[in-house]
């Protein structure tokens, strides 16, 4: 007792990954983000699909995209490993694997506890749009890697 | 904080060592329930809120039960609108434990779980026991 330390309770990856969950059930702002669990039998949640619906102004119009995300024991002290299913030409993924590499998306390279799912996907989105991303060409829609 | 171990018969929780608003919790399911003989490890976190909000618990051994979910999650009145303050953990422990001794099908969170339970009981108590020795047999 005593602790004047308010601001800083940490909540544990467990209760952290059940409130992503239960916020993604819920539907988020405008619905161009969403994600959810893959297998409702894994109690550690560690296998999810998120969708973004590509922004407009971008050659991304329109289209949905779907990636995995994969949420270890260490997240969120580390982050998710995040690759895109659909086949999608972006300068911060890996053109082979779909990979979203973190050197090249500084929010999984500097990444912070308060993160999440929903804050990757939601930069993700951002960053199809930005100007070196907006007009490449992109592979048939539909494509996976 | 205050720490925990022997809560109650059948019940201990101790503090995380990173975190001491995070408890590992054991419960032994109770004599005469489907749950008898089982070693259930659950987690606790009392969220920033508390005690104006209640502690968020969930079951981390699987359980055949129509209050929990497959995410071991725990529908229980006083960890959601029944929650006061004047609560303690302990009284949280102790009806989790009853929880387990008197089965609620009328308020379900597994809709097939309790289907299973009104249309045949002694059936679904026999998967109850069935999972009690295939997940929380503690081995």
């Amino acid at each position: 007792m005593g602790s004047s330390a308010g601001s800083s309770v940490v909540v544990p990856r467990n209760f952290r990954l059940l409130e992503e969950l239960e916020r993604g059930e819920k539907g988020i702002g405008d619905g161009t983000v969403s994600y959810g669990m893959d297998d409702g039998d894994d109690i550690y949640m560690r296998s999810w699909t998120g969708t973004i619906i590509g922004p407009h102004n971008s050659v991304h119009e329109g289209r949905i995209y779907q990636l995995k995300l994969f949420c270890d024991k260490d997240y969120p002290e580390k982050p998710p490993s995040v690759r895109f299913h659909s086949r999608i030409n972006m300068t911060c993924v890996n053109h082979e694997t779909g990979v979203v590499e973190p050197k090249k998306f500084s929010m999984l390279a500097n990444w912070q506890r308060e993160y999440t799912m929903e804050s990757i996907l939601t930069q993700l989105k951002k960053e199809m749009a930005a100007p070196h991303n907006r007009k490449l060409v992109q592979p048939p829609e539909g494509t996976f890697f | 904080m205050m720490l925990l171990f022997d809560v109650a018969p059948g019940i201990s929780a101790s503090p995380s060592e990173e975190n001491m608003r995070y408890f590992n919790v054991m419960i032994l399911g109770p004599t005469q329930s489907p749950y008898e003989g089982g070693v259930f490890k659950l987690e606790l976190f009392l969220p920033e809120e508390y005690p104006m909000a209640a502690p968020k618990v969930r079951f981390l051994t699987k359980i055949y039960h129509p209050n929990i979910d497959k995410l071991g999650r725990i529908c229980l009145d006083i960890l959601k609108d029944k929650w006061s303050p004047a609560l303690q953990i302990r009284t949280v422990l102790l009806s989790i434990q009853a929880l387990l001794s008197a089965p609620n099908p009328d308020d379900p969170l597994s809709d097939n779980i309790a289907k299973h339970w009104k249309a045949n009981e002694a059936e679904a108590v026999e998967t109850a026991k069935e999972w009690t020795r295939l997940y929380a047999s503690g081995a």
